[in-house]
């Protein structure tokens, strides 16, 4: 993946965890297809509604402060996303619980200063992961992003964290990790 | 160069002499707790990982019921009836179900599974309370508590460090969630301490006994930080000897350590503090409150459910009655505190003065049983969040505050400053 391209769903507010996914869908298992009927029910009434956030069609969130903040470890905040076809997050800032389940699950959670002021909802945008450029092909701005680390890169080529620790435990490589 | 306590955890833990914040590592996981609403499903994905299906250690792996018991629903019973089968088949000793539960956090502590100078894990956000012990205790999801069951090792990214120091002496009726709340008003919910290793330390810290401690580092997963952490001392040795379960190091902090902020509090001039309903940091002091009716008050949860947060409010309420306006649900933190009140009379006195005491769970907390807020209710609570819909209903109000304040304001039925009389 060097290059991906998508439209844009830009978060006016805060994007909350427990607003991504409601409290009563907590105890559900994890499944991306299941997790993304109810994805973002919170965050915005337009997706209170089942499908709604998969049906609006969009591959990337832009999003400011602390995205996903508010501390619930519970990864259907990330799988819901994938599920929805989300490609990748671009915000000011994360929480951290949701940033590490994002490197886990290899949803790129891409750090980019000011972006939530310059785009809107709607806009096409293409981020290449490897110089992290972000185009808003839309307005025609650029931003530049943080560089995605190489251990979150190696993830993400695996498949997410599961797949990589499956192949070092496989090969008997698991002892080296420090 | 020093390091902080954070730092030394990160590093010795990974086979290093020492790390920088930023620095990626796989440290070794002296402890993996998880808990019944989501502990099946970290055994699923445990179980997919190798055809071997072997426990790094099973005496390291924690397992709780405190989400969901006792069931309030056919549902949840179900789910925790899955959630046993999983446990027992892989024969776990430490396994803390209905009749010897306790809120995971709690437990983690009180049983001795957290130890100074060791990483130990946890599938709920508060796993951050282990600090209190001088502990690295993190938050995780399902997938690292899988991947630590199978290898004992989690991955991290060494935070950088932000110390409080606090000084001064404690005034009457305040206590450690006053000092908690106020940093939260300074610092901001879920502000600029994102991703930051949080110390707190000085003398005001040092006078602070363990109940004290852990709420303290429980709210720092609330400021946005990765973990809070003091240092551990006599009083952690004391606490900890009779049920310590594996040696431990006495890690501190290096005199030329780097902190990304240095903050200094005296907590001389921190009174009663509370949350104003829906956002943690919006933090007045108890004076601007006074007055305020309210219809609910709740003292619980892994932030003030401990013997010493009864015993204030017993102190408070002896020989007094609770306002007929109001339902008071007291919920102790494990069946250890639960006994430890009840033998020292503090919940007999609690229920003479008209409080209804549940069984130890994470209660209305988290919007679940005993006790969810309804429409319109005024809720004056001890928990640790408070926005909308967070115990129930989103048409409640939640005001956090500490077990004093909660117990001087339920005899009158309004908000009222516990050092307005001499209990």
């Amino acid at each position: 993946m060097a290059i991906i391209t998508g439209k844009a769903w830009v978060a006016k507010n805060y994007v909350m965890s427990f607003d991504m996914i409601l409290q009563k869908y907590w105890t559900s298992p994890i499944n991306p297809a299941e997790n993304a009927k109810w994805v973002m029910a919170g965050v915005s009434e337009e997706f209170n509604r089942e499908n709604a956030f998969i049906e609006a069609g969009y591959t990337f969130i832009i999003a400011g402060h602390n995205f996903a903040g508010g501390g619930k470890s519970i990864e259907h905040c990330v799988t819901g996303l994938i599920g929805a076809g989300i490609q990748a997050v671009f915000a000011t800032s994360f929480a951290r619980l949701q940033f590490r389940n994002a490197i886990n699950y290899g949803l790129p959670f891409i750090t980019s200063k000011d972006i939530n002021l310059s785009c809107e909802t709607g806009d096409v945008l293409e981020y290449d992961s490897d110089s992290g450029t972000i185009k808003n092909l839309s307005n025609g701005k650029v931003f530049s992003s943080v560089p995605v680390a190489p251990f979150v890169a190696e993830v993400a080529a695996s498949g997410g964290l599961m797949n990589f620790i499956r192949q070092k435990m496989a090969d008997g490589t698991i002892h080296e990790l420090h | 160069m020093g390091m902080t306590i954070t730092e030394k955890i990160m590093a010795f833990n990974s086979g290093r002499s020492s790390v920088v914040p930023g620095q990626l590592v796989w440290a070794n996981v002296h402890t993996v707790m998880t808990m019944d609403y989501l502990g099946k499903q970290c055994f699923s994905a445990f179980e997919s990982l190798s055809a071997e299906k072997k426990l790094f250690d099973k005496e390291r792996v924690i397992c709780v019921s405190d989400h969901l018991v006792p069931p309030p629903t056919e549902q949840f019973a179900t789910m925790l009836n899955e959630w046993r089968e999983t446990v027992r088949k892989y024969d776990i000793p430490y396994f803390y179900d209905l009749g010897r539960q306790g809120i995971a956090h709690q437990l983690m502590v009180e049983q001795g599974h957290v130890l100074p100078g060791k990483v130990s894990i946890g599938t709920d956000s508060h796993a951050n309370t282990y600090g209190a012990v001088g502990a690295m205790g993190n938050a995780i999801g399902v997938t690292d508590a899988a991947i630590a069951m199978a290898t004992g090792k989690c991955w991290f990214r060494v935070p950088e460090s932000v110390k409080f120091v606090v000084r001064g002496e404690w005034q009457p009726w305040v206590m450690a969630k006053d000092l908690s709340l106020h940093i939260m008003g300074m610092m901001h919910w879920n502000g600029h301490l994102i991703y930051k290793a949080l110390e707190f330390a000085g003398p005001a810290i040092e006078s602070l006994g363990i109940a004290g401690r852990m709420t303290l580092c429980n709210m720092t997963v609330d400021l946005g930080a990765k973990n809070g952490i003091i240092a551990p001392d006599d009083t952690t040795i004391e606490f900890l000897r009779p049920v310590q379960k594996g040696e431990w190091e006495m890690l501190q902090s290096d005199a030329d350590a780097h902190y990304d902020a240095i903050y200094e509090v005296d907590v001389t001039n921190v009174g009663p503090t509370i949350s104003l309903p829906d956002k943690l940091d919006d933090v007045v002091p108890v004076e601007k409150l006074i007055g305020t009716k309210f219809n609910k008050a709740f003292v619980g949860t892994c932030t003030n459910g401990r013997t010493e947060d009864f015993a204030i409010m017993a102190s408070i309420l002896k020989d007094k009655q609770i306002h007929r306006n109001v339902n008071m649900v007291c919920i102790p933190a494990s069946q250890a505190v639960y006994l430890e009140c009840i033998q020292k009379g503090y919940f007999e006195t609690l229920i003479k003065a008209g409080a209804a005491i549940e069984t130890p769970s994470c209660g209305p907390c988290a919007g679940i049983h005993t006790g969810v807020a309804g429409d319109g209710d005024i809720i004056l609570s001890a928990g640790n969040r408070n926005m909308k819909g967070r115990m129930g209903s989103k048409n409640a109000k939640i005001y956090l505050t500490s077990p004093a304040v909660v117990a001087a304001s339920a005899i009158r039925g309004e908000i009222t400053d516990p050092r307005s009389e001499n209990w």
